[in-house]
Protein backbone atom coordinates (compact mmCIF):
# COMPACT_ATOMS: atom_id res chain seq x y z
CA UNK A 1 0.00 0.00 0.00
CA UNK A 2 1.49 3.42 -0.78
CA UNK A 3 2.18 5.84 1.95
CA UNK A 4 -0.58 8.43 2.46
CA UNK A 5 0.54 11.53 2.35
CA UNK A 6 -0.96 14.10 5.24
CA UNK A 7 -2.93 16.10 3.07
CA UNK A 8 -4.57 13.11 1.85
CA UNK A 9 -4.99 11.95 5.17
CA UNK A 10 -6.57 15.00 6.13
CA UNK A 11 -8.74 14.84 3.09
CA UNK A 12 -10.21 11.52 4.11
CA UNK A 13 -10.31 13.05 7.62
CA UNK A 14 -12.34 16.01 6.71
CA UNK A 15 -14.74 14.43 4.28
CA UNK A 16 -15.55 11.04 6.81
CA UNK A 17 -16.13 14.09 9.30
CA UNK A 18 -18.65 16.19 7.04
CA UNK A 19 -20.51 12.41 6.49
CA UNK A 20 -20.69 12.13 10.23
CA UNK A 21 -22.19 14.97 10.30
CA UNK A 22 -24.71 14.51 7.83
CA UNK A 23 -23.47 17.07 5.32
CA UNK A 24 -23.00 14.87 2.21
CA UNK A 25 -25.16 14.10 -0.15
CA UNK A 26 -25.15 12.17 -3.46
CA UNK A 27 -21.58 10.66 -5.10
CA UNK A 28 -19.69 12.23 -1.88
CA UNK A 29 -22.13 10.48 0.57
CA UNK A 30 -21.35 7.32 -1.37
CA UNK A 31 -17.51 7.38 -1.43
CA UNK A 32 -17.16 8.52 1.91
CA UNK A 33 -19.43 5.17 2.40
CA UNK A 34 -17.19 3.16 0.39
CA UNK A 35 -14.36 4.30 2.67
CA UNK A 36 -15.98 3.49 5.67
CA UNK A 37 -16.83 -0.16 4.63
CA UNK A 38 -13.72 -1.07 2.98
CA UNK A 39 -11.63 0.37 6.00
CA UNK A 40 -12.47 -0.94 9.56
CA UNK A 41 -9.92 2.31 11.22
CA UNK A 42 -12.28 4.63 8.69
CA UNK A 43 -15.58 2.94 10.40
CA UNK A 44 -14.06 3.46 14.10
CA UNK A 45 -12.99 7.02 12.99
CA UNK A 46 -16.74 7.81 11.62
CA UNK A 47 -17.80 6.53 15.00
CA UNK A 48 -15.44 9.04 16.85
CA UNK A 49 -16.56 11.98 14.70
CA UNK A 50 -20.30 11.08 15.76
CA UNK A 51 -19.33 10.57 19.47
CA UNK A 52 -17.73 13.57 19.29
CA UNK A 53 -20.58 15.45 17.67
CA UNK A 54 -23.14 14.27 20.23
CA UNK A 55 -21.04 15.41 22.84
CA UNK A 56 -20.42 18.84 21.28
CA UNK A 57 -24.41 19.13 20.82
CA UNK A 58 -24.45 18.19 24.04
CA UNK A 59 -22.33 20.42 25.29
CA UNK A 60 -24.19 23.37 23.49
CA UNK A 61 -27.50 22.57 24.48
CA UNK A 62 -26.89 22.98 28.09
CA UNK A 63 -28.07 26.58 29.51
CA UNK A 64 -25.12 29.06 30.25
CA UNK A 65 -26.41 31.97 32.17
CA UNK A 66 -24.18 35.16 32.18
CA UNK A 67 -22.56 36.66 35.40
CA UNK A 68 -24.72 39.58 36.69
CA UNK A 69 -21.77 41.42 36.60
CA UNK A 70 -21.68 41.50 32.94
CA UNK A 71 -24.38 42.77 32.56
CA UNK A 72 -24.48 45.37 35.23
CA UNK A 73 -21.49 47.17 33.52
CA UNK A 74 -22.32 47.01 30.11
CA UNK A 75 -25.40 48.95 31.55
CA UNK A 76 -23.41 51.04 33.69
CA UNK A 77 -21.12 52.03 30.90
CA UNK A 78 -24.07 52.73 28.51
CA UNK A 79 -25.73 55.01 31.39
CA UNK A 80 -22.32 57.37 31.42
CA UNK A 81 -21.57 57.39 27.97
CA UNK A 82 -25.46 58.49 27.82
CA UNK A 83 -24.87 61.07 30.40
CA UNK A 84 -21.51 61.91 28.78
CA UNK A 85 -23.34 62.08 25.22
CA UNK A 86 -26.00 65.04 26.94
CA UNK A 87 -23.57 67.05 28.63
CA UNK A 88 -21.15 67.09 25.61
CA UNK A 89 -24.31 68.43 23.63
CA UNK A 90 -25.26 70.48 26.78
CA UNK A 91 -21.85 72.00 26.93
CA UNK A 92 -21.63 72.76 23.27
CA UNK A 93 -24.91 74.69 23.00
CA UNK A 94 -23.97 76.52 26.46
CA UNK A 95 -20.86 77.31 24.81
CA UNK A 96 -22.49 78.66 21.54
CA UNK A 97 -24.91 80.74 23.01
CA UNK A 98 -21.94 82.34 25.31
CA UNK A 99 -19.68 82.88 21.94
CA UNK A 100 -23.23 84.22 20.17
CA UNK A 101 -23.45 86.70 23.09
CA UNK A 102 -19.98 87.90 23.63
CA UNK A 103 -20.14 87.90 19.61
CA UNK A 104 -23.12 90.30 20.03
CA UNK A 105 -21.57 92.18 23.26
CA UNK A 106 -18.38 93.11 20.79
CA UNK A 107 -20.55 93.86 18.26
CA UNK A 108 -18.68 91.93 15.85
CA UNK A 109 -21.69 90.41 13.94
CA UNK A 110 -22.75 92.43 11.01
CA UNK A 111 -26.19 93.82 11.48
CA UNK A 112 -29.13 91.36 9.87
CA UNK A 113 -30.60 93.12 6.94
CA UNK A 114 -34.62 93.06 8.01
CA UNK A 115 -37.47 92.64 5.46
CA UNK A 116 -40.66 93.66 5.64
CA UNK A 117 -41.56 92.57 2.66
CA UNK A 118 -41.67 96.41 1.31
CA UNK A 119 -39.15 96.45 -1.10
CA UNK A 120 -35.38 98.36 -1.29
CA UNK B 1 -36.42 39.60 14.69
CA UNK B 2 -39.78 39.95 16.58
CA UNK B 3 -41.46 43.68 17.00
CA UNK B 4 -40.27 44.07 20.72
CA UNK B 5 -36.44 43.23 19.74
CA UNK B 6 -36.81 45.50 16.76
CA UNK B 7 -38.60 48.09 19.00
CA UNK B 8 -35.85 48.16 21.39
CA UNK B 9 -32.71 47.82 18.97
CA UNK B 10 -34.29 51.12 17.15
CA UNK B 11 -35.00 52.77 21.00
CA UNK B 12 -31.23 51.81 21.93
CA UNK B 13 -29.64 53.24 18.54
CA UNK B 14 -31.77 56.43 19.93
CA UNK B 15 -29.40 56.62 22.78
CA UNK B 16 -32.08 54.58 25.05
CA UNK B 17 -30.52 53.14 28.02
CA UNK B 18 -33.31 51.42 29.47
CA UNK B 19 -34.05 49.65 25.84
CA UNK B 20 -30.37 48.61 25.43
CA UNK B 21 -30.47 47.16 29.10
CA UNK B 22 -33.19 45.20 28.24
CA UNK B 23 -31.59 43.55 24.89
CA UNK B 24 -28.39 42.92 27.33
CA UNK B 25 -30.38 41.11 29.78
CA UNK B 26 -31.62 38.97 26.91
CA UNK B 27 -28.87 38.40 25.17
CA UNK B 28 -26.35 38.17 27.86
CA UNK B 29 -26.17 34.16 27.65
CA UNK B 30 -25.96 33.97 23.65
CA UNK B 31 -22.76 36.64 24.01
CA UNK B 32 -20.99 34.76 27.36
CA UNK B 33 -21.72 31.33 26.16
CA UNK B 34 -19.95 31.94 22.79
CA UNK B 35 -16.95 33.70 24.13
CA UNK B 36 -16.86 30.73 27.01
CA UNK B 37 -17.03 28.26 23.99
CA UNK B 38 -14.14 30.44 21.64
CA UNK B 39 -11.90 31.54 24.59
CA UNK B 40 -12.05 29.70 27.80
CA UNK B 41 -13.54 30.70 31.38
CA UNK B 42 -10.75 32.62 32.15
CA UNK B 43 -10.95 35.40 29.36
CA UNK B 44 -15.10 35.08 28.51
CA UNK B 45 -16.06 38.15 30.89
CA UNK B 46 -13.91 40.41 30.16
CA UNK B 47 -14.51 39.71 26.61
CA UNK B 48 -18.52 39.57 27.30
CA UNK B 49 -18.15 42.90 28.98
CA UNK B 50 -15.91 44.74 25.67
CA UNK B 51 -18.52 43.01 23.47
CA UNK B 52 -21.62 45.12 24.67
CA UNK B 53 -19.66 48.48 24.64
CA UNK B 54 -18.58 47.60 21.26
CA UNK B 55 -22.90 46.96 20.29
CA UNK B 56 -23.90 50.05 22.45
CA UNK B 57 -21.02 51.83 20.23
CA UNK B 58 -22.05 50.48 17.09
CA UNK B 59 -26.15 49.97 17.51
CA UNK B 60 -26.76 53.20 15.53
CA UNK B 61 -24.92 51.52 12.64
CA UNK B 62 -27.15 48.50 12.66
CA UNK B 63 -29.66 48.34 9.86
CA UNK B 64 -31.85 45.48 10.43
CA UNK B 65 -30.78 44.10 7.01
CA UNK B 66 -29.91 41.01 9.25
CA UNK B 67 -31.01 39.61 12.32
CA UNK B 68 -29.84 41.21 15.59
CA UNK B 69 -28.68 38.42 16.71
CA UNK B 70 -26.69 37.53 13.57
CA UNK B 71 -25.01 40.85 14.56
CA UNK B 72 -24.79 40.42 17.92
CA UNK B 73 -22.57 36.95 17.31
CA UNK B 74 -20.48 39.00 14.32
CA UNK B 75 -19.37 41.39 17.21
CA UNK B 76 -19.03 38.51 19.92
CA UNK B 77 -16.96 36.47 17.13
CA UNK B 78 -15.08 39.06 16.06
CA UNK B 79 -14.17 40.56 19.59
CA UNK B 80 -13.12 36.95 20.99
CA UNK B 81 -10.86 36.63 17.49
CA UNK B 82 -9.35 40.06 18.51
CA UNK B 83 -8.05 38.73 21.83
CA UNK B 84 -7.03 35.66 20.77
CA UNK B 85 -5.11 37.97 18.37
CA UNK B 86 -3.66 40.79 20.59
CA UNK B 87 -2.37 37.56 22.99
CA UNK B 88 -0.49 35.78 20.46
CA UNK B 89 -0.03 35.33 17.04
CA UNK B 90 0.66 32.02 17.31
CA UNK B 91 -0.48 29.24 14.58
CA UNK B 92 -2.88 26.93 15.00
CA UNK B 93 -1.61 23.20 15.76
CA UNK B 94 -1.98 21.11 12.94
CA UNK B 95 -2.28 17.49 13.00
CA UNK B 96 1.19 15.36 11.61
CA UNK B 97 0.48 11.78 13.21
CA UNK B 98 0.20 9.18 10.85
CA UNK B 99 -2.96 6.97 12.71
CA UNK B 100 -6.04 7.63 12.26
CA UNK B 101 -7.65 8.90 15.61
CA UNK B 102 -9.95 7.03 17.59
CA UNK B 103 -12.44 8.32 20.44
CA UNK B 104 -13.54 4.99 22.38
CA UNK B 105 -17.16 5.22 23.69
CA UNK B 106 -16.71 6.06 27.77
CA UNK B 107 -17.87 3.04 30.20
CA UNK B 108 -20.73 5.87 30.66
CA UNK B 109 -21.94 5.38 27.43
CA UNK B 110 -22.28 9.70 27.48
CA UNK B 111 -22.55 9.31 23.39
CA UNK B 112 -26.42 9.19 24.46
CA UNK B 113 -27.53 12.67 25.07
CA UNK B 114 -30.36 11.37 26.79
CA UNK B 115 -28.47 9.11 28.84
CA UNK B 116 -26.27 11.55 30.81
CA UNK B 117 -24.82 14.83 31.24
CA UNK B 118 -21.45 15.14 30.36
CA UNK B 119 -19.16 14.34 33.54
CA UNK B 120 -16.95 17.15 34.74
CA UNK B 121 -13.76 15.28 33.36
CA UNK B 122 -15.33 14.70 30.07
CA UNK B 123 -16.40 18.41 29.81
CA UNK B 124 -12.85 19.39 30.86
CA UNK B 125 -11.37 17.18 27.72
CA UNK B 126 -13.42 19.03 25.47
CA UNK B 127 -12.46 22.59 26.48
CA UNK B 128 -8.72 21.88 26.46
CA UNK B 129 -9.59 20.38 22.72
CA UNK B 130 -11.34 23.19 21.78
CA UNK B 131 -8.03 25.34 22.80
CA UNK B 132 -6.17 23.42 20.75
CA UNK B 133 -8.02 24.19 17.43
CA UNK B 134 -7.13 27.10 15.90
CA UNK B 135 -9.25 30.04 16.34
CA UNK B 136 -10.84 30.66 12.94
CA UNK B 137 -11.85 27.13 12.80
CA UNK B 138 -12.86 27.33 16.32
CA UNK B 139 -15.36 30.15 16.44
CA UNK B 140 -16.93 28.01 13.15
CA UNK B 141 -17.02 24.75 14.43
CA UNK B 142 -18.71 26.17 17.93
CA UNK B 143 -21.22 28.09 15.76
CA UNK B 144 -22.31 25.21 13.84
CA UNK B 145 -22.21 22.27 16.43
CA UNK B 146 -22.64 24.45 19.56
CA UNK B 147 -25.17 26.87 18.12
CA UNK B 148 -26.57 25.63 15.46
CA UNK B 149 -25.93 27.99 12.72
CA UNK B 150 -26.34 27.42 9.13
CA UNK B 151 -23.84 27.54 7.00
CA UNK B 152 -24.96 30.95 5.60
CA UNK B 153 -25.13 32.17 8.74
CA UNK B 154 -21.90 31.48 9.89
CA UNK B 155 -20.14 32.64 6.47
CA UNK B 156 -22.08 35.98 7.62
CA UNK B 157 -20.94 36.39 11.06
CA UNK B 158 -17.63 35.12 10.10
CA UNK B 159 -17.40 37.93 6.89
CA UNK B 160 -16.37 35.20 4.27
CA UNK B 161 -17.87 33.21 1.65
CA UNK B 162 -20.04 29.83 2.48
CA UNK B 163 -17.36 27.83 1.15
CA UNK B 164 -15.03 28.84 3.66
CA UNK B 165 -17.22 29.13 6.27
CA UNK B 166 -17.65 25.11 6.14
CA UNK B 167 -14.00 24.76 5.14
CA UNK B 168 -13.42 26.24 8.57
CA UNK B 169 -15.96 23.95 9.84
CA UNK B 170 -14.62 21.29 8.41
CA UNK B 171 -10.72 21.68 9.64
CA UNK B 172 -12.07 22.66 13.12
CA UNK B 173 -13.86 19.41 13.19
CA UNK B 174 -10.93 17.04 12.45
CA UNK B 175 -8.74 19.18 14.72
CA UNK B 176 -11.11 18.42 17.35
CA UNK B 177 -11.34 15.45 17.43
CA UNK B 178 -7.35 14.57 16.84
CA UNK B 179 -6.92 16.82 19.99
CA UNK B 180 -9.74 14.66 21.84
CA UNK B 181 -8.66 11.17 20.55
CA UNK B 182 -4.79 12.66 21.64
CA UNK B 183 -5.74 13.86 24.61
CA UNK B 184 -7.87 10.28 25.53
CA UNK B 185 -4.64 8.18 24.42
CA UNK B 186 -2.71 10.07 26.96
CA UNK B 187 -5.08 9.51 29.47
CA UNK B 188 -5.01 5.77 29.55
CA UNK B 189 -1.23 5.40 29.08
CA UNK B 190 -1.43 7.59 32.33
CA UNK B 191 -3.66 5.15 33.63
CA UNK B 192 -1.57 1.96 32.93
CA UNK B 193 1.18 3.52 34.32
CA UNK B 194 -0.35 4.22 37.55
Amino acid sequence: MTPVGEQERWEVLEKIGAYAAGELEGEEAREAEQLIFDRPDYRRLAESYARMLVMLSTLGNERVEAPEAIVNYAVRRAYVSAFMRQAEAFLGSLGRSYLDALVYYLGLRPPRRESYGGGT
Amino acid sequence: MNVEDRDLVARASRGDVEAFSKLVRANSSLVYRVALRVLGSEEAQDASQEVWIRVWRNIRGFRGESAFSTWLYRITVNTCLSVRQKESRREGWEYGGEEIPYLPEPPGGDADPEAAALSAERREEIEAALERVRAEHRAALVLRHMEGLSYAEIAEVLGVPDGTAKGWVSRGRAAMLVALAEADSDRNAKGSAE
